[in-house]
């Protein structure tokens, strides 16, 4: 009896254990064949019923709705749905500044001086009429927050000779204000004064859509402001929903419960093959990178970096790593940022010049490296990176740590080689934190310190001329590039997913998008 | 009985001064500090030190445990939430009635089911029945949570339509996490119960009540069960108190704002106020609910009455 009952078990447990497995393994193919039949029905009937509402799945929950003291990326996008800006600049460089509550601007032939001249039709959620008192005291609120400071870097005074005119005043010629100080949230000024609670906790904007209600944890409502001044929005009834899980992100997408999410990209194999879910990509200027300590041997020393470069193949990280869902670019500037030239050079994936280059620095293969820090996040790509030097003759060691602990390690240089992800968006001078004296312990990881680097930023922030300014980023792009300062590996793409009958217009580089561009099909 | 409850309240001070300390040096000690988690890598080194002073993370740790113990003490303030900048007991309102909702549905149907099973299982020992229940047991009790979950919404969110995959808007949305809590505590109870059960129809009592002619069922309920149910009782207040810490995994896959994800979260952002508010406030709940499963032994066991109420005296 009891013998019969210890085989049953035995036998029961192995058919749990395959069945485990089996289904573990499956699940992404499963999930998206079972969906596909089902979901495609529940998803057109949600879409049919609620046409003018639109449900958005954010990965975290938003901390604050304060319009200048914010940092992530969820907070921003919702504040750029409550708040307009003076001016609407697509970050890639390329386009000229659209007007929203400017009108038009003007730069004083010095560069120290841009004057803003405001439509007189704009008017806060709460009806109140906005005037230049409130764009001043939005940028003094920049100017004074640790959070969103950077936007207005070079601003020393605000200036408002009347209600429709601010002009800004720099302290030295700094040719990135412009698009710095279009992204600034144009809030009220007397409701700030009326009560700073109410400010944060029940903003009213500027933008097209005005805050309607918040669930901490969970959802953040938005409705349309039917007294915006470009005319009321489409979509009048906005929802945000946390949802911290993928997998569960791509079910809610499917069922239709949730209209458009950012996903990530091992999270489209999930929703392949589904026709009632469209994925976008957008090019962003984040970029994948090894980073060697330039003050620690034998990365100072120029060869052994160019051979790291040559040794790395980004086509596989792309592929291993991203799902192919990111651009191979071994330049730090993104092909479509100002200041990025076919011209400057590339590498290559070239083993073989590689160990040409190790042999010219005087290194013996194999060679042990030391150690490759990354965190959590990052240790896949560190296998592969890890693979390819070891196929050069270069041995690391992988060492993976918590978030927190690796960027104190990081910033303060205590690591030889590491691998990770950066954004450094907004204008092209944002890369002098890779590059720059000053960034080291912050930005500059590589440590790299050169006067000749440095001046030449130095120069690229005066400059006002778009040519002469080209060619100054050209002069460093190429530096960086010779010098081998990084290896950076790819730019991975921004991924939205979304129902297809929901049209979404162009995605601004960088992808904060505007909801007030969406509308039902 | 009363003094060993008031008793019971007075030691609560001290555990919950060690909590408090060892919690907070245990978050000072990490690496990191709130304003360069906040303001990422980019960010300038005097707008980190000016938030950090903002914070008061500027002064040294003994400093900054004794302002926050005056600020609960004198108070009873939990602090303000370096994230947020706003108070903690927001946050912790927000979420709590969530987990309290899902660890009572799922508690009580874990112990409904779990009991009751566990009871039938050690009756009818050996039989296919028997042997069914323990199988089935052991299959939900090694499931892991989140696979189970996201079967459980594919099948009833994604293939039938009839019950949300996310949120905690309605009562419906708590059914899916709710039983992915639910089948793997009770499965315990089962195996739990059952050895327990198993364990006290051996003893000499359940022989002479047999002897004695009392019926079956009469010496199941009666007899056995009452002594076998203060282990099963212990669990259970212990995993009750547990899951009021918040069910981690349900609360991700099923995007229900809990307390688990609310300090998961805080922990990483080294949020020190909301880890310290939460745990705190969880120790205390934690502590209550013991106090309670001991003064329910009171109940169950008359032996362990007559315990408390002579042990005053004995002293004396």
């Amino acid at each position: 009896m009891k013998k019969r009952a210890m085989m049953l078990m035995a036998a029961m447990m192995a058919v749990v254990l395959v069945g485990c497995g089996g289904s573990g393994g499956q699940s992404s193919q499963g999930q998206a064949d079972s969906g596909s039949g089902s979901s495609s029905d529940s998803g057109a009937d949600a879409g049919a019923a609620s046409k003018d509402t639109l449900t958005i799945a954010m990965d975290v929950d938003v901390d604050t709705l304060h319009p200048s003291d914010f940092s992530t990326t969820v907070e921003h996008t919702i504040l750029s749905q409550l708040y307009d800006t003076l001016m609407f600049m697509n970050p890639d460089g390329a386009h000229d500044p659209e007007p929203r509550i400017a009108e038009d601007y003007e730069i004083s032939e010095d560069g120290m001086d841009y004057t803003f001249h405001l439509r007189d039709d704009v008017t806060f959620h709460d009806g109140t009429k906005l005037t230049s008192a409130d764009v001043k005291f939005s940028l003094e609120l920049y100017m004074d927050s640790e959070y969103q400071g950077a936007q207005v870097i070079g601003l020393e005074s605000v200036e408002t000779p009347d209600d429709t005119t601010v002009i800004c005043h720099l302290d030295a010629p700094y040719s990135p204000f412009l698009l710095g100080v279009t992204q600034v949230s144009i809030a009220s000024k007397a409701y700030f004064e009326k009560s700073e609670d109410d400010f944060v906790n029940n903003p009213v904007g500027s933008g097209p859509y005005k805050y309607a209600g918040r669930e901490k944890g969970s959802k953040v409502t938005l409705e349309a402001y039917d007294g915006y001044y470009r005319g009321e929005a489409a979509i009048k009834n906005v929802t945000f929903e946390v949802i911290p899980d993928q997998s569960t992100t791509a079910v809610a997408l499917k069922t239709g419960e949730i209209d458009f999410a950012s996903i990530e990209s091992s999270t489209i194999a999930q929703l392949a093959g589904d026709d009632a879910i469209q994925v976008e990509e957008v090019g962003n200027s984040g970029f994948t990178y090894v980073s060697m300590n330039t003050e620690k041997a034998p990365f100072d020393d120029v060869k052994v970096r160019q051979a790291i470069n040559y040794a790395v193949n980004r086509e596989n990280v792309v592929a291993v790593c991203y799902d192919d869902e990111a651009e191979v670019n071994s330049n730090i500037c993104s092909k479509d940022r100002f200041g990025y030239s076919d011209d400057q050079p590339q590498y290559t994936y070239d083993p073989d010049k590689a160990k040409e280059l190790l042999k010219e620095a005087g290194i013996t293969t194999p060679y042990d490296l030391g150690t490759i820090l990354v965190a959590e996040k990052y240790s896949n790509i560190a296998t592969v990176i890890q693979n390819d030097l070891k196929a050069v003759g270069l041995d690391v060691t992988i060492d993976v740590k918590e978030f927190n602990a690796y960027i104190d390690d990081l910033t303060s240089g205590n690591y030889d080689i590491t691998a990770l992800e950066m954004t450094l968006d907004g204008d092209s001078q944002q890369l002098e934190m890779a590059f720059t004296t000053d960034y080291i312990g912050t930005a500059n990881n590589a440590r790299y310190s050169d006067t000749e680097m440095d001046e030449l930023f130095g120069q690229a922030r005066t400059e006002t001329d778009t040519d002469a300014r080209a060619e100054i980023f050209d002069q460093i792009l190429t530096k960086a590039q010779d010098e081998a300062i990084y290896a950076v590996l790819c730019n991975p793409l921004t991924l939205y997913a979304h129902s297809s009958s929901l049209e979404c217009q162009e995605f601004p580089y960088e992808g904060i998008y505007s909801i007030y561009n969406f509308s039902w099909k | 009985m009363y003094k060993y409850v008031a008793k019971r309240l007075l030691y609560m001070i001290p555990v919950l001064l060690g909590v408090a300390f060892l919690v907070f040096a245990i978050l000072s000690l990490t690496p990191g500090d709130p304003g360069s988690i906040i303001l990422g890598i980019t960010a300038k080194p005097e707008d980190i030190a000016a938030l950090n002073a903002e914070f008061g993370y500027d002064k040294p740790f003994f400093i900054r445990f004794l302002n926050y113990i005056g600020d609960l003490v004198l108070h009873f303030d939990l602090g303000t939430s370096y994230q947020s900048r706003q108070p903690v007991i927001q946050d912790i309102m927000a979420r709590f009635p969530n987990t309290f909702l899902l660890t009572l549905i799922s508690m009580s149907a874990a112990s409904v089911i779990g009991i009751s099973l566990g009871i039938l299982s050690a009756v009818k020992q050996y039989t296919a029945l028997d042997q069914t229940l323990v199988v089935v047991a052991l299959i939900f009790a090694s499931i892991p949570g989140f696979w189970l979950g996201l079967m459980l919404m594919l099948l009833f969110s994604m293939k039938l339509g009839i019950l949300p995959s996310y949120g905690a808007g309605s009562l419906k949305a708590f059914i899916l996490p709710s039983v992915t809590v639910c089948m793997t505590s009770a499965a315990g109870l089962l195996r739990l119960t059952r050895s327990a059960m198993l364990e006290t129809v051996r003893q000499e009592y359940i022989r002479t009540a047999r002897a004695k002619g009392a019926s079956q069922k009469r010496i199941i309920w009666k007899h056995a069960l009452r002594n076998a149910l203060l282990p099963v009782v212990t669990t259970l207040g212990t995993s009750f108190g547990a899951s009021l810490g918040g069910a981690i995994i349900a609360e991700t896959v099923f995007a229900m704002p809990g307390m688990g994800t609310l300090i998961t979260t805080a922990i990483r952002q080294k949020d020190i106020p909301v880890v310290m508010g939460s745990t705190l406030f969880l120790a205390v709940l934690f502590s209550l609910i013991i106090l309670i499963v001991d003064v329910m032994y009171a109940f169950i066991d008359p032996r362990i009455k007559a315990k408390y109420q002579n042990g005053g005296k004995r002293r004396e």
